[in-house]
Formats: C-alpha cells, sequence, structure tokens
C-alpha cells in the first residue's frame, strides 16, 4: 500500500498541479476537432479550383451561381421539403399525444408505448430500414412517397417525444388544477392552459425533428423507390460517382440551415434535451 | 368557456358546435378509457404499423428463399453463418466497431470530465459540441474527404510543413477518424450527464481522506459515473456495427462491414431474404448487447419519462 503510494504519488501531484490546464487542452482540442472540418467545408466552398485543389489560388463565389442554376440540386430540395413538412406535422401532433398519454394516463401498454417510442433510435438505421422496404413495399404496397414520409415520422417521433415530454413533466401543474377548478373540462383545459405552456418545447421539438428529416439518408435511401431524390440522397450519388466542388455549396447551405434551427430549438429549451439522436 | 355554454350573443350555429364540443368532452369524462385510447391510440397505432411489424415481418421473410413468398428455409442463416468470407465481415465490424466505442469513450469522458469539472462556460462548450451532431451525416463524411484525400487538405498542410503525404483516404484509420467524428457528441451527453448528477461531496470526502486526484477519479468518480459510461457506449457500439455509410465513403475496398453486405443485398443483389437474415443477425447483436448493457446498469431508457 505505502509503496504503491510512493509510486503514485508524483503522478497525482503532477495531475493537481496541471489539471485545469489539461482540462482547457482536452476542451480546445476536441472541439477543434470538432469544428476544423465545417470551417474546411466552408473555405473549400470558395475555392476556385474545387475539391481537388488546396490551398486554393483564388476564392470565389462561382460554385454558389453554379449550384443557384443546377435544377437537380434545386429539385432535390423541393422534393426533401415535401417530405419533411408533412412528416414534421405529424410527428409532432403523434409526439405530443404520446408525451400527454405516457405523462397524465395509467393504462396498460403505457411502457410499451414510451419503449416502440424510444426503440426506433437504438435499432440500427438499416435493420429498420430494410424492414420498412419489405413490409411497405411487400405487404401493404404503399406509394414511395407515402412509404418514405411514414418512415420519416417513425424516425423523428422519439426524438420530438424527448424534447417534449419533460417540458410536460416540468410545468406547474396547479395551473390545470385551478383550470378544472374553475370550471374547464379537460379539453378546454389542454387548449387554453396546457398547450400554451408546453407550446416552446413542441416547437423545440418539432424544428428538431425538421432538421433530422431534412438530413435523414438511410429510410430515404431504403424506402424510396427511383423516383426524385431528397438532398441527401443527391448527395451521397454526387459523392459516390461524381464530385463536384458544387457539393461543397449545398454542404454550406444544409449547415447554416441545421445549425441555425438547432440554435432555435436550444433557445426554446435546455439545452441536453437535443442529445440524443 | 362561452362557446362551449353557447350562451349570450352565440349564433345557432357557434351554439350547436359548442353542443357537440361538451356533449363529446362529457363523453370521454364519463368514459376514461376511451379518452386514453383516443389520445395514446394513434401513435400506438402508428409505431406498431410502421415500425414493430415491419421488423416481425423482416423476420418471417428472413426464413423464405429466394423471393419474398417463397418457400420456408433455413437456407438463408445456413449460407451466412457456414461462410468464412461473412463472418470475416462479422469479426472485423465488432473489431471496428469495439475500437471506435473505445476511442469515442476515453474522448468523450475526458471532454466531459473536462467541462463539468473545469469549465464555467458549460452551456456554450455543450452546444459546441453538439451542434455538428445535428449536421448532415453524409456532409460530415463528405467533409473528412476533403481533409484526407490525397492532395487534400491534410496533405497539402503536411507538405507546407516539410512532412511527407498520408494519403488516408479509404483506409482503417480514415473509417475510424470518420466514425469518432460523428459519435463523439452522442457519446458525450450522457457522460456529461451522469457526472453532472455526481454528488460533489463524494470528491470532497475522498479527498479529505488523502486521496489524491487520480485515486479519486478511479475509487469515486469513475464507478459512480459508470451508468452513463454505458448508456454513452451502447448508443455509439450499436450505430457503429449497423454502418454502410462511413466505411463505403471513407473505407478502401477491404473495408468491408456487415452494414455494407445487407446494403449490397437490397441494393445491388436483390437478395431480399438474404439481407433480412443479415439484419436479423444483427439485430440479435444488438439485443444481446443491450441486454448486458442493462444489467451492468446502463439506463437506456430512463431518459423517456419516470417510468421504470
Amino acid at each position: 500500500m505505502s509503496a504503491a503510494d510512493g509510486l503514485t504519488r508524483p503522478v497525482e501531484r503532477f495531475v493537481q498541479a496541471y489539471a485545469s490546464r489539461m482540462a482547457a487542452a482536452v476542451i480546445a482540442l476536441v472541439i477543434a476537432f470538432l469544428w476544423v472540418p465545417i470551417a474546411v467545408l466552408v473555405f473549400m466552398s470558395f475555392a476556385d479550383g474545387g475539391v481537388l485543389s488546396f490551398p486554393p489560388d483564388q476564392l470565389t463565389l462561382r460554385w454558389y451561381r453554379v449550384f443557384l442554376s443546377n435544377d437537380a440540386a434545386l429539385d432535390a430540395i423541393v422534393t426533401t421539403l415535401t417530405i419533411s413538412v408533412p412528416a414534421t406535422a405529424i410527428s409532432v401532433v403523434l409526439s405530443t399525444a404520446i408525451a400527454y398519454a405516457v405523462d397524465r394516463y395509467v393504462f396498460p401498454g403505457r411502457s410499451w408505448l414510451q419503449l416502440l417510442a424510444t426503440l426506433p433510435i437504438i435499432v440500427p438505421l438499416v435493420v429498420t430500414g430494410v424492414a420498412m422496404v419489405l413490409f411497405f413495399k411487400g405487404a401493404l404496397g404503399l406509394p414511395g412517397y407515402v412509404s418514405v414520409v411514414v418512415a420519416h415520422v417513425v424516425r423523428t417521433i422519439p426524438f420530438a417525444t424527448l424534447v417534449i415530454l419533460p417540458t410536460l413533466l416540468t410545468f406547474d401543474r396547479g395551473l390545470e388544477e385551478a383550470s378544472k377548478d374553475l370550471g374547464a373540462d379537460e379539453l378546454q383545459t389542454f387548449r387554453q392552459v396546457t398547450l400554451p405552456n408546453i407550446f416552446p418545447g413542441i416547437v423545440a421539438g418539432g424544428l428538431l425533428a425538421f432538421t433530422l428529416s431534412f438530413n435523414e439518408f438511410v429510410f430515404t435511401y431504403f424506402v424510396k423507390g427511383s423516383g426524385d431524390p431528397t438532398l441527401p440522397v443527391y448527395i451521397w450519388n454526387q459523392i459516390r460517382y461524381n464530385v463536384t466542388p458544387e457539393v461543397n455549396v449545398i454542404s454550406v447551405v444544409f449547415l447554416v440551415l441545421a445549425v441555425t434551427m438547432v440554435l432555435v430549438a436550444v433557445s426554446l429549451t435546455r439545452v441536453e434535451l437535443l442529445a440524443r439522436r | 368557456m362561452a362557446e362551449a355554454s353557447g350562451e349570450g350573443g352565440a349564433s345557432d350555429a357557434g351554439a350547436r358546435a359548442g353542443d357537440r364540443t361538451a356533449a363529446l368532452t362529457s363523453f370521454f369524462r364519463d368514459h376514461p378509457r376511451l379518452r386514453t385510447l383516443a389520445v395514446a391510440g394513434p401513435p400506438y397505432a402508428v409505431l406498431l404499423l410502421f415500425f414493430a411489424i415491419p421488423l416481425l415481418a423482416m423476420l418471417v421473410v428472413s426464413f423464405q428463399t429466394g423471393e419474398i413468398g417463397g418457400p420456408w428455409t433455413l437456407r438463408n442463416y445456413m449460407d451466412f453463418l457456414g461462410s468464412s468470407t461473412y463472418l470475416t465481415v462479422v469479426w472485423k465490424t465488432l473489431v471496428i466497431s469495439v475500437q471506435v466505442t473505445f476511442i469515442v469513450a476515453v474522448i468523450g469522458y475526458a471532454l466531459a470530465y473536462s467541462i463539468v469539472r473545469f469549465s464555467r462556460r458549460t452551456t456554450l462548450l455543450l452546444l459546441l459540441v453538439i451542434l455538428p451532431f445535428w449536421t448532415s451525416y453524409i456532409i460530415r463524411m463528405y467533409a473528412w474527404i476533403n481533409i484526407l484525400q490525397s492532395d487534400g487538405v491534410l496533405d497539402s498542410t503536411l507538405n507546407m510543413l516539410g512532412l511527407p503525404a498520408v494519403s488516408l483516404l479509404y483506409s482503417d484509420p480514415a473509417v475510424l477518424i470518420g466514425f469518432t467524428y460523428v459519435w463523439l457528441p452522442l457519446a458525450v451527453l450522457p457522460f456529461y450527464a451522469s457526472l453532472t448528477n455526481l454528488d460533489g461531496d463524494l470528491i470532497e470526502a475522498s479527498k479529505d481522506l488523502g486521496a489524491g486526484p487520480v485515486r479519486t477519479f478511479l475509487s469515486v468518480t469513475l464507478p459512480m459515473t459508470i451508468n452513463g459510461v454505458v448508456t454513452g457506449v451502447i448508443l455509439v457500439f450499436i450505430p457503429t456495427f449497423g454502418s454502410f455509410i462511413t466505411p463505403r465513403l471513407l473505407g478502401g475496398t477491404n473495408n468491408i462491414m456487415i452494414g455494407m453486405v445487407i446494403e449490397n443485398q437490397f441494393k445491388s443483389a436483390f437478395n431480399w431474404p438474404f439481407g433480412a437474415a443479415i439484419g436479423m443477425v444483427i439485430s440479435v447483436v444488438v439485443v444481446a448487447l443491450l441486454v448486458l448493457g442493462t444489467r451492468l446498469g446502463g439506463g437506456l431508457f430512463a431518459t423517456g419519462g419516470e417510468e421504470a
């Protein structure tokens, strides 16, 4: 024991003396690791020679102009929106219902509902994607568009629920009691008291669901047939078969959109809630 | 409330709508089970029909041969488990997943610990960690293609410093870097949560009893936060094990992972039952890990609410 102490004491003393500097170094290095690739992407989107020349000879807006006149890329954005917007709306309504039911009601199968709403995060995406394409096409015969929207709803429900549920758990239940004491029924109380109180959480959940759906690749890739590609599928094809510098520009557009959405969501709720994906 | 009672200056139509709402709400008040069903039923139905049942359908299809609806057989599983090629792929996938999980756990824990114990700007730092996580997975991989390709950003920078180029793209290290990059933020959050919940008095007590920072970390902090560690490890291991995007984009031709084999069966070989069988094998591995993780104390479902 004392021999071990003798060996570890210098280490302990070193750590004691330098701990805060080591922590600062870890934070700086890891955050640089996370952000340098994004900075590179943004920088390269202005590079005249495109992806294959670093450092670039000249900076230019050329690739932004190319992007804006590329109908395939713009169509992909429209296609993505026609999926993400309805999927987000459906997902938010269902997630709010899950959160409300799980928080307020006791019923058989309640913990199963919670498990079902969490599992899509945990089952590997490729497995769920494959299962969906088998069932949606093979058994249900759903059209491609409906399949993709449904897949996006399933994908986004866990995240929206994880954000909405805590806002429901934490807001002052006394307000609802007061409303009921004053003669309001449950539906009126929900519409006039509960909903306005949890609305920031619902908006935050919706923004995250939208961000997730807009970026969603694996489910879309499997479930969607040969129709118009969504933006992530379009980028995947570009990267795999013919990389053009324009992909940098599309990436920057993506990044700005995602960062804006998440910042708004964070301003509406706690940062820790956005953790799980 | 005025609309429900339909008094005062409300029009006939408004009054009728109000009566209907009132009738509906009192009906649901008298039938609490139907009320619960009206709220919980739709999401339940959606998740069962479009998530749970497809997974069961995959199980059924995995026992069919050649095409969907073919005769029952174990052939897909025998072909898969009897082939040394596929078993090598599974082994390689396991090795990569363990490596990625270990790297992410060490770096992620060091980061979470540094933020919790030594920083005051926790919200800003957490935001900086999770923001990249909410950007497109494909785009994050593409950023690394820009950096790692031969004569890319990394090589050019090394050249400028007078160092030899490394041309990492399409290699094992590229795959490890890519995975570490995408999963790091995912692991930091459960680590962060468990470290924040740790009672600071325990650390003080350990120090009062004469333990140095390393000893305190090893005998108090790490054991007390093991739940968060297990949760983070599961959250990283499972998606890595099933991944096909990162190895396809950053890995070389030798970097075959099991997710790529599934993708191939569905997108090129069109042998869906065989792909379904491999999907089942992955699911079995994942479920086994989840059970193991729960035994070790990981709280994967704890975030979903107060329900145990």
